[in-house]
């Protein structure tokens, strides 16, 4: 484990970082453009509307593996801020449905660790655009809490 | 086969559909080949795919959207020379291990079963130059049918 992560989590956890600075941390985050907002202690994570990942260019609609890499990030980022000890999860497995065309406008997620087991995590993300009880898509993802040296 | 009578082949589907799809050509795909029985491609490492900087392994996100990609692309190869729009219902994707990093990964997708509104497509990723070894992900999608007009409309 990167003691700077560490480090940056606690602060973020104390509230004397800002959540972003974790989640810039990740290039891939930086590459899809992944903000968090934070009320009260509930973490919202946002696909702001950008060009870059559009899928279908006619409709136009997001790219499915776009919004797919938001909730799996989002996932990670969840479990890095809900855990006591800061750990890098894996992804182990990724199930998502579709439930609607994700247009060209934000997307927001959100995400309910279903059950933290000492060594593997399932997290249920849900993703929405206009409403927040109108999904675009929903995903199931278990993650591999690594040991500290991972 | 080859049918003369087409004026494009699935290789040329795949690549327009690469070059239209802004997200996918982001994320520096290309296709390796197409057939009827399936798509490869490949996506390189890149530093700005990464997914945990202390290890420069790249985000399961990243590996995840270029296989969903692919399976769209099997759909074409497998319609072919038809065109339908085939947007994704669901998509399963099993991290097997951790590819190197700085290698870049390849995939095999392949629409094994068609249906008149859905398409099964199964999917292998592995590190390249190790194809005929441990894949690093494999997936399990399912696509739904829309089929176009002459002038691109969604008819069904």
């Amino acid at each position: 484990m990167n003691n700077s992560l560490k480090a940056l989590i606690e602060a973020c956890r104390a509230g004397e970082a800002d959540y972003q600075d974790l989640i810039d941390r990740v290039p891939y985050a930086r590459f899809l453009g992944i903000e968090l907002r934070v009320q009260g202690e509930e973490l919202t994570f946002i696909l702001p509307r950008n060009p870059e990942n559009i899928g279908n260019p006619t409709l136009p609609a997001l790219h499915g593996g776009a919004v797919a890499g938001f909730m799996e990030q989002a996932a990670i980022i969840f479990i890095l801020l809900e855990m006591g000890e800061p750990r890098v999860p894996k992804t182990i497995d990724f199930t998502i449905d579709y439930l609607r065309a994700g247009l060209f406008r934000d997307t927001f997620a959100e995400c309910r660790i279903t059950r933290l087991g000492r060594r593997i995590a399932n997290v249920h993300i849900s993703a929405w655009q206009k409403r927040r009880d109108e999904p675009i898509t929903i995903a199931r993802a278990h993650f591999l809490l690594s040991e500290e040296n991972n | 086969m080859t049918d003369n009578s087409v004026p494009y082949t699935r290789i040329d589907v795949c690549n327009r559909s690469l070059e239209t799809v802004r997200h996918s050509r982001n994320l520096g795909m290309e296709v390796l080949s197409a057939e009827e029985s399936g798509v490869r491609v490949r996506m390189p490492w890149r530093e700005d795919l990464v997914g945990n900087p202390d290890t420069g392994v790249l985000h399961g996100g990243a590996i995840f959207a270029m296989m969903d990609q692919a399976g769209g692309m099997a759909n074409s190869c497998r319609l072919y020379p038809n065109f339908e729009i085939t947007p994704t219902i669901d998509f399963r994707v099993d991290h097997l291990h951790a590819p190197t990093p700085g290698k870049a990964v390849i995939c095999q997708a392949s629409c094994y079963r068609l249906t008149t509104h859905v398409t099964f497509v199964r999917l292998t990723t592995w590190e390249e130059g190790m194809e005929d070894g441990e894949p690093v992900a494999t997936g399990l999608a399912t696509y739904t049918r829309m089929k176009l007009d002459k002038n691109g409309r969604v008819t069904s």
